[in-house]
């Protein structure tokens, strides 16, 4: 984890090298937020849901709203991102906690689709499709954020922050229920886990996160738009956590994110119509790599023949158990 | 005789036009180990599921020393005390074995809201799972993972995660399923053991085994209770050998 | 207050709007129904359906389009199969993926080939122009498309009902191991109810075409419905797609009348309050999906 936050510190300085720019860098911690607390609802615990780009519009919307025409500011509007995100969330969660496979993916689908059509109904204050321009970035305890560099560092500060605490959820007792509820749901209710309780903080807890790095985002682009909240950009999020294989790893998500968005920068250069590539992409992806890149690296390095993990951990570094 | 632990009154369960429990009474008394037995296909696991709350019952009451659970929910039910075993194997595969007991432990379950700490520093949980592993003949294999273990560890391991939750009431459904001889006889040492200070009800096939070492016996024959009662009784009952030799009977006409 | 010729017209447009979302609806629930894959991509199929008419309508016509459209379409859906292969027996959310990224690539080949614009696709002559009874000025066309969708409905069910293969289907949709045992070819089972699907997806194309403008994005409009109709129908029930379609189909129509934008939010709104109700649809059977 050290590593990561090494080499994203220094970012900024290595981008221009690479052919990169820091807004890139800054978009990708944005979208990391969002995707590793999506990816506790998705790889964690099994949860297929897909309409979460809504929440990561409304959280940027949430911001935008209350900066623009409630009470302006930099701390008070992004903390109303969260909250009022989770409060979403946690709302829907409460009629999709109880609801699995199928139906939880077409709920949540639902929901996304709907909290969409909300905000263009809501256009006199939302901006309808035009969306809500004209924000600012006001200073955060007197460092100016409007230049590229100040901001890439602010969301750094969130980047880690989050990162720490979702790794702590990960390995807390919360996070073992979450992951015995994706082996068996069955099996964590008869050891007496009521599950949809669990179900429903995961959702809200993830819609949290989404709110912050929607919030993030509306403060980056200085306006909220509607555009991440479209079912289409929904799956950027899944198809984020997968790439870099969310099923098989913490970190999976933020490599996940990375690659993506340099290959959407890439292909948008190529051609007008790189939504084929991407369509195409996600098939591959699915049919090919379904663990994902750190899910294939993890089972390149694991030996088949050792079965204890930690024999396994021994004989890989050569130190005792 | 001592008050019932679990009772059931008139249990009825039917899917679509077909009926599996006709009318069922039970009553199981504490610190016993009693069996359900009877032929295929006579509602066994059926009524192990709504003992559990798995399924919903279509008649009937379930009582709880003295108290009325049928309509409770089965986590409810297991943190009253009442845990089983599944006869198709349940685990949580991708999981250790000490993370498979720990994640079953009350001392765990308590915390579960904790978003912060470690879960490997729940010491009590920690401790008590240590305890437990060494209880069912798993030591040295915590940290395996249970889908690399053999069939018979995994058997015991789903034993395991229903005593993890200290139970009052063990359910097992058929926990030597599938299982060679001698892992067999480990099992129902292990199952020996525990009767001697939990309730546990067993579903099992092996009228050896019921005989010998239950003392307290049901007998479930077409969705009702032809007989209940000590070994004794049982094994000198006729509706039980009829049953019993009908299908052995039927077997062998069919050859 | 909408007068009694409005509101008839409305009702009407809805029967016909329900239709096609049940015709759309049971392409889409075989395929859930029989191989447990959320096909995304339906709704690109529908469009598919309806961009072939466009192009074939030149050469055979209308009706030459009717009947070639589900074969083409039915031919893709046959490709997509073959993809969608190995996403079998893992969790429901790979299959979904894949139809998603389907959608997706197969959404931009249309935007390739014919633009982004909006084009018209005319009626056949014989149905073009109004349909006059009384106070009431109706489409032709849509007399047409409701006796069109009846029939077909009406072909599916016999097939589904009354034919060995149909059996087949069903048997395949809750049993894998019985009908593979019975020596039934699963493999084909499954790349001949995706065409199905497909097809009766590529018809509703068709027969919707001139109805509508026929743009790229007609495809992820259409999807949804399907999924809102089988949600509300229940999954694996074939009357219950019907009046699910119907159900939305009306609703949707008459809301028109009170709210004109918000006939979207009313189905979604529909779709929470039934599975609030009934967790299952309408008419739903237990299926693997839920475990």
């Amino acid at each position: 984890m050290l590593a990561m936050f090494g080499v994203f510190l220094g970012l900024p300085a290595i981008l221009p090298w690479i052919g990169g720019y820091t807004y890139l860098g800054t978009e990708v911690m944005i979208w990391a937020i969002f995707a590793l607390g999506y990816n506790l609802l998705l790889g964690y615990t099994g949860l297929p849901a897909f309409g979460h780009g809504a929440f990561f519009g409304i959280g940027g919307y949430f911001l935008a709203v209350s900066q623009k025409w409630w009470t302006g500011g930099l701390w008070l509007p992004l903390l109303i991102g969260i909250l009022g995100t989770a409060a979403c969330g946690a709302v829907v969660a409460l009629l999709v906690a109880r609801k699995r496979g199928i139906y939880f993916a077409l709920l949540t689908i639902a929901f996304g689709v709907m909290f969409s059509f909300l905000v263009f109904v809501l256009g006199t204050w939302t901006g309808g499709e035009d969306g809500l321009t004209g924000l600012q970035r006001p200073s955060a305890a007197g460092v100016n954020l409007r230049g590229n560099l100040a901001f890439y560092y602010f969301v750094y500060a969130f980047f880690v922050v989050s990162t720490i605490v979702l790794w702590r959820i990960v390995r807390s007792p919360f996070g073992q229920v979450i992951g015995a509820i994706k082996q068996s749901e069955t099996r964590a209710r008869a050891v007496g886990y009521d599950t949809a309780r669990y179900k429903w903080a995961v959702f809200t807890l993830s819609c949290a996160f989404a709110g912050l790095a929607g919030g993030l985002y509306a403060l980056a682009r200085f306006g909220a738009f509607p555009e991440p909240m479209s079912l289409q950009q929904s799956g950027n999020v899944v198809l984020m956590c997968l790439i870099g294989g969310g099923f098989a790893s913490f970190y999976g998500p933020v490599l996940g994110v990375a690659v993506f968005l340099v290959l959407r920068d890439f292909f948008s250069t190529m051609t007008d119509h790189w939504m084929l590539l991407y369509g195409l992409l996600f098939m591959a992806i699915i049919l090919f790599m379904p663990e994902g890149i750190l899910g294939l690296v993890k089972r390149l390095r694991q030996p088949a023949a050792f079965h204890d993990t930690r024999e396994a951990e021994a004989a890989r570094t050569g130190h005792e158990p | 005789m001592n008050a019932a632990l679990l009772e059931t009154r008139g249990l009825r369960k039917a899917f679509g036009g077909h009926v599996v429990l006709d009318g069922v009474d039970l009553a199981f008394p504490p610190r016993q180990l009693s069996a359900l037995i009877g032929p295929n296909g006579a509602g066994k696991t059926t009524c192990f599921n709504l003992l559990t709350g798995f399924l919903s019952t279509d008649g009937g009451r379930i009582l709880w020393k003295g108290t009325d659970i049928t309509a409770l929910a089965p986590d409810r039910r297991a943190r009253l005390g009442i845990c089983r075993s599944f006869q198709i194997l349940n685990l949580f595969d991708d999981y250790t074995v000490l993370e498979n007991i720990r994640v079953a432990s009350p001392a765990m379950r308590r915390r579960a809201f904790d978003c912060w700490t470690p879960a490997a520093s729940v010491s009590e949980a920690e401790d008590k799972a240590a305890a437990m592993i060494r209880l069912i003949g798993l030591h040295g294999r915590e940290h395996v993972a249970a889908r690399f273990m053999s069939y018979g560890q995994r058997r015991l391991l789903e034993i395991g995660l229903a005593l993890a939750g200290e139970p009052e009431l063990l359910l097992l459904d058929e926990p030597t399923s599938g299982l060679g001889s001698r892992p067999m006889e480990t099992l129902r040492e292990l199952v020996q053991r525990l009767a001697e200070d939990l309730t546990i009800v067993v579903i099992e096939h092996d009228m050896d085994f019921v005989l010998r070492l239950s003392r307290h016996i049901a007998v479930l024959h077409r969705g009702q209770v032809i007989a209940q009662g000590p070994p004794e009784a049982i094994r000198d009952d006729p509706q039980v050998r009829e049953a019993y030799l009908g299908t052995l009977r039927y077997a062998r006409g069919r050859r | 207050m909408p007068d009694l010729a409005e509101l008839v017209t409305q009702l009407l447009n809805g029967v016909v709007l329900g239709l096609l979302y049940a015709i759309i609806a049971l392409g889409f629930m075989l395929i859930l129904g029989t191989m447990e894959v959320i096909n995304f991509s339906h709704g690109v199929l529908f469009a598919l359906g309806g961009y072939s008419a466009l192009a074939l309508g030149p050469y055979v016509g209308w009706w030459g389009a009717l009947l070639l459209a589900p074969v083409i379409v039915g031919g893709v859906g046959v490709l997509l199969e073959l993809g969608v292969r190995r996403t079998y027996g893992r969790d429901p959310l790979f299959g979904l993926l894949f139809t998603f990224g389907a959608a997706l690539a197969l959404e931009e080949v249309i935007r390739i080939i014919w633009g982004p614009r909006g084009y018209t696709v005319s009626a056949p002559a014989f149905v073009a122009g109004p349909f006059h009874w009384g106070f009431l000025f109706y489409s032709k066309y849509r007399v047409l498309v409701v006796l069109l969708a009846v029939v077909l409905l009406g072909l599916v069910w016999a097939f589904l009902e009354r034919t060995p293969y149909g059996a087949m289907i069903k048997a395949g949709a809750h049993d894998h191991e019985m009908v593979r045992a019975l020596g039934i070819n699963l493999t084909r089972l499954r790349a001949v109810v995706f065409a199905l699907g497909a097809a009766l997806a590529g018809v509703a194309g068709v027969i919707a075409a001139p109805m509508w403008s026929l743009k790229p994005t007609i495809g992820a409009e259409a999807v949804m419905p399907a999924f809102i109709v089988v949600v509300i129908g229940g999954i694996g029930s074939f009357p219950g797609a019907v009046i699910g379609g119907l159900l939305l189909g009306l609703t949707s129509g008459l809301s028109n009348l009170i709210v004109p934008r918000g006939s979207i939010l009313v189905m979604y709104a529909l779709m929470t309050v039934i599975l609030l109700w009934r967790p299952r649809g309408l008419r739903g059977q237990k299926s693997m999906l839920e475990l």
